[in-house]
């Protein structure tokens, strides 16, 4: 009864962060806390790298009884999670190292690791709604771990915002359980599809992951969150935790919901465009990034919307989000870099970074490119051009990326610590190279359509033009609107605060109480008919003896 | 033996309670063994109790008191349920108590009222009829009334009269309703099913409706929980025990049985009075809720969150559903657990750094590590985050209300949800986060870690997390609720 079926690593690479994130905490550990990070992915890696996909761990005695399973989207995913930790872990010994605070940060980044990797492992809900609950609450830890106004008012509106996803999450899964008699996810998901209260459980769950992976509208907290956590915390928020959403939704929402599917292609290219013309009025590197990720995030969930439809795999959508992860991870680890770089390293770098911007933009040849030849199968008519042309924008937007980017450096005459350096490298190599070395295994497809002249300019003019555009605004010094990060949080803000004060100042109504001068006059009122009652009975005493008198 | 148990389980917290009136003030030693003594003692019998019982034995004793009257006391698996609890709780709450209240005085009078109520509570969960159960209800009202107005300043016995003033009138609707019934039904025990047939449909809807009126005073369902924020002006150990286990849980456990074993949930779904209790127990959780969000004084806020946490006991027992029921049952246990553990928080927070206000609190937390942990894990889990307790009750209320297609249901644990985030995370963040003023580190300072009363805090605590986390092992709160379940009352 108390005991583990099936392979136990599954199980070790969950608790081996949380047990990391305690030992943080331990007074005589405290000092080193920073370094047990480096340690806390790797069994997730190891098992990513040598787990079956679908076979199974069963621990029927915790939670509701656990099952941690994964299949082949969500493994290639796991991977990319444990590989992208444990280099932002990497770069965080020299990044943080003066740090305030290392114990507590070092005990969430823990718990928000083991979130991460168990949305990618349970195959039950209420094991994955506790991974989700910690991959969506404990980063609020990582995002407010700099105190400053800035930082914490980011983390407010995170918090407020992942409490509500929860909320509706956790509705959704109810319904889905109810519907299924079931708590595995396999078994929710087949649900949901006929359920009759199916479709309300579906616009939950999206609510719900929707926040997560910022889908337009519901993104508002993510060009705020992203840019105010520590860089290594940005690196892993921006390229796996918002993964947590595409899992949920790959995993959750059943194929042939065709209705549901068509409106995540039209949200998320909708979001794949706003997130672009929005990050473009941005000053901040960091702030341009979280922007882009919406943008990627958008084309992402468009690719689980068609794969909803039908016409994809669940591996090619994974495959793409795999590609996003190891870039954006890149992206913000050389926002870092470039800083600390003197002179001799800095256009190295920076040429470097531009190579990974450009696999973000779809440029020909890179990884980024094969990212999106492989979902452009599942795509169609307007939806198909949409995609197409969205290498413009990504293009122009990781231009104006590179460009401010550019200007915050050159500062020192340095070489930046081979701890960023490093681990840098690694998901630069993995971004460009990673999708070669995995096209024909998840793909199914051989490399030669790949380099036909014709598809790679396909690919290539619509970035191109960006680029061209993006000169040419930089010639003309085109003015960029003001536009605060967050865009139209600032709507929401007074809005909820107006709320907030309403609840806070809800009249109580007055219970029917009895007032004490009532009280008095019934109490007078009483005495008085006692008193009556009194006489009432000396007189009936009086009539009794009357009575017997005349009797006898 | 089987007839034994009963009244040896109930006399292991009278006895020591009728000695203690006896002893004096200085008397701490004996006093303390007395009392802890008993505590163990009842816990082992109640574990051997659990064994039996698992394995489908009863036990039930009869002690005569008049002719025709006569205490019917019956462990089945519900009382277990209810006695564990109690059983569990007392014994901490009793170390705690005895580290509260060291210096104080009237301490004989305290403890014997204490475990008075305690042995009250107990009759209450092993009474067999329905005559049993009012003679310990009535006893807990009398046994408790004297540990609120324990400090004897002017709240205290304004919370007393409060207190009174509401417990009364239930009592009065208690008794008549008892007597309405049973003068058509004759005496009436759980574990036989009355035919209440006799009596029409009219009657038997005022009937339930008395019912409810007279346990939904120390249930605290709208509008008859005005003494329950009142009532924080006992001392600290008296509100854990209050609030935890003892008075809201008996008002709880009474409309439990009173639908499952008076009525029977055909009985309730045939008359439609589930329904509007469900309704009535929603108001309260959102009603309780939103108050709680008013207060500014962290023991007030725990009260009207008690007011919410406690209907959904009653909610589930109310939507008469099996899953829902487990929900309600497994509830029962779980908002013990998490509540006495933040309110043993708040009272170490008073006692150890004067800390009442919650503007107070601002950076207590790396001050008071491990207080300051349990209250966060209990917080955690009355907001119903996993892997705390609360998300298992939360999963199964509501996949019960589903499977009784009441889809309101879930706007309601979701919106209690929300407001029990609105309401302790700002707390955690005050703990954690803010800035502790430089006058509280001198106060903290200048007085002593008590063992004593962290102790039952952090075990407390980590029983509320055990009980969620380890939910589907055997014996745990979830896995003796499904057994009730289909053991008694699955057709």
């Amino acid at each position: 009864m108390m005991g583990v079926q099936g392979p136990p690593l599954p199980l070790i690479a969950l608790a081996w962060p949380l047990l990391l994130g305690l030992l943080a905490l331990v007074p005589g550990v405290r000092g080193m806390a920073l370094r047990l990070l480096v340690l806390a992915p790797l069994p997730a890696l190891a098992y990513a790298a040598t787990g079956v996909a679908g076979e199974a761990t069963q621990v029927p005695w915790l939670l509701l009884g656990v099952t941690l399973a994964a299949d082949r989207p969500a493994m290639l995913l796991l991977g990319l999670t444990a590989a992208l930790w444990l280099a932002a872990a990497i770069y965080a010994q020299a990044y943080l190292a003066k740090s305030k605070n290392l114990p507590a940060f070092s005990a969430f980044w823990c718990l928000t690791l083991a979130g991460n990797i168990g949305v990618f492992l349970t195959a039950d809900v209420a094991s994955f709604y506790l991974a989700f609950a910690a991959v969506s609450l404990a980063p609020y830890f990582l995002v407010v771990h700099e105190r400053t106004p800035k930082a914490m008012r980011a983390g407010q509106i995170y918090i407020m915002l992942a409490i509500l996803g929860e909320a509706s999450l956790l509705m959704g899964f109810l319904i889905g359980a109810g519907a299924a008699d079931s708590l595995l996810i396999g078994d929710i998901r087949a649900a949901l599809l006929t359920a009759p209260l199916g479709n309300l459980a579906i616009g939950l769950l999206v609510l719900g992951f929707g926040l997560k992976v910022g889908l337009m509208p519901l993104h508002v907290w993510l060009p705020l969150a992203h840019p105010a956590a520590p860089l290594p915390a940005s690196a892993v928020l921006s390229g796996a935790i918002v993964k947590a959403g595409v899992i949920g939704l790959i995993l959750f929402l059943p194929v042939g919901a065709v209705g549901w599917g068509q409106a995540l292609i039209g949200a998320g290219l909708v979001g794949a465009y706003a997130g672009v013309a929005l990050g473009l009025t941005q000053t901040n590197p960091k702030t341009i990034l979280a922007y882009s990720t919406i943008s990627q995030m958008g084309l992402i969930v468009a690719a689980v919307g068609a794969s909803i439809i039908g016409s994809l795999g669940a591996e090619a959508v994974a495959f793409q989000a795999f590609h996003h992860g190891l870039a954006k991870g890149a992206l913000f680890l050389s926002v870092g870099l470039l800083a600390a770089c003197g002179r001799g390293h800095f256009w190295p770098v920076l040429v470097m970074t531009g190579l990974v911007a450009a696999s973000i933009a779809g440029m020909p040849l890179n990884g980024g490119a094969l990212a999106k030849a492989a979902v452009k199968p599942g795509f169609e008519g307007y939806a198909l051009t949409a995609l197409a042309l969205s290498g413009f924008g990504s293009a122009l937007l990781m231009a104006r990326f590179l460009w401010v980017a550019a200007r915050k450096g050159q500062t020192s005459r340095i070489a930046p610590p081979a701890l960023m350096l490093l681990p840098w490298l690694a998901l630069v190599a993995g971004a460009l190279v990673g999708p070669w070395l995995l096209w024909s295994a998840w793909i199914g497809q051989d490399y030669g359509k790949l380099l036909v002249v014709d598809t790679l300019w396909q690919a290539a003019w619509p970035a191109l033009a960006g680029i061209v555009v993006a000169i040419a605004a930089a010639v003309f010094r085109l003015r960029r609107p003001k536009i605060p990060e967050g865009d139209i949080v600032i709507w929401l803000e007074p809005l909820a605060a107006r709320f907030a004060s309403v609840v806070m100042q809800m009249r109580v109504p007055k219970m029917a109480t009895v007032s004490r001068a009532r009280v008095t006059r019934l109490q007078a009122r009483l005495a008085a008919i006692e008193t009556g009652l009194l006489r009432w009975q000396i007189a009936g005493l009086a009539a009794l003896l009357l009575a017997l008198l005349v009797a006898a | 033996m089987n007839a034994l148990l009963p009244v040896l389980i109930l006399m292991t917290s009278f006895l020591p309670a009728i000695a203690t009136f006896f002893l004096p003030q200085r008397a701490f030693a004996s006093r303390n063994a007395l009392n802890l003594g008993g505590a163990v003692l009842k816990l082992s019998l109640v574990a051997y109790m659990l064994w039996r019982v698992s394995e489908g034995d009863a036990f039930e004793a009869r002690l005569s008191l008049a002719p025709g009257l006569y205490l019917l006391l019956r462990v089945d698996e519900l009382a277990l349920l209810f006695i564990t609890l109690s059983a569990f709780l007392w014994l901490i709450t009793t170390i705690y108590a005895i580290a509260y209240l060291a210096d104080s005085p009237n301490q004989s009078r305290f403890f014997g009222f204490f475990s008075l109520c305690v042995s009250a509570t107990t009759g209450v969960a092993m009474s067999g009829s329905l005559v049993t159960f009012f003679i310990f209800y009535e006893l807990l009202t009398l046994s408790t009334w004297p540990l609120v107005i324990h400090k004897q300043n002017k709240d205290s016995i304004a919370a007393g009269v409060s207190y009174l003033r509401y417990a009364l009138p239930g009592s009065a609707a208690l008794l008549v309703a008892i007597v309405w019934l049973e003068s058509a039904t004759g005496p009436i025990q759980f574990t036989q099913h009355a035919d209440l047939r006799l009596l029409d449909d009219t009657s038997l809807k005022i009937i339930f409706a008395l019912f409810i009126g007279g346990l939904g005073v120390k249930a605290a369902l709208i509008p008859l929980h005005g003494w329950l924020p009142g009532a924080m002006a006992a001392p600290a150990p008296v509100s854990s025990l209050l609030h935890a286990v003892a008075v809201v849980k008996a008002g709880a456990f009474g409309i439990v049985r009173v639908i499952y074993d008076v009525f029977g949930v055909d009985l309730v779904r045939e008359l439609g009075v589930g329904l509007p209790l469900a309704v009535l127990a929603s108001a309260t959780i959102l009603w309780g809720a939103i108050r709680a969000l008013q207060q500014d004084e962290i023991k007030k806020r725990l009260a009207y969150s008690t007011v919410s946490q406690v209907s959904y006991i009653v909610l589930g027992a109310a939507l008469a559903g099996p899953l829902a029921a487990i929900g309600a049952l497994a509830h029962l246990v779980h908002q013990g657990l998490m509540k006495i553990t933040l309110f043993f928080c708040a009272g170490i927070y008073a006692e150890r750094a004067g800390i009442k206000r919650i503007d107070a609190l601002n950076g207590i937390g790396p001050l008071m590590p491990w207080t300051s942990a349990s209250f966060t894990l209990g917080a955690m889990g009355m907001i119903g985050l996993p892997p705390m307790a609360g998300f298992v009750s939360k999963m199964y209320l509501g996949r019960g209300a589903l499977e009784m297609g009441q889809l309101w249901v879930l706007g309601v644990l979701a919106g209690s949800t929300l407001l029990n985030a609105a309401y302790f995370l700002p707390l955690i963040w005050r703990i954690w986060f803010a800035q502790a003023p430089a006058e509280l580190t001198v106060i903290y300072q200048s007085r002593v870690a008590n063992l004593a009363l962290i102790g039952p805090a952090v075990i407390a605590a980590s029983a509320a997390l055990a009980a969620g986390l380890l939910a589907a092992a055997p014996f745990s709160p979830l896995d003796w609720a499904t057994l009730i379940v289909t053991r008694n009352y699955t057709p």
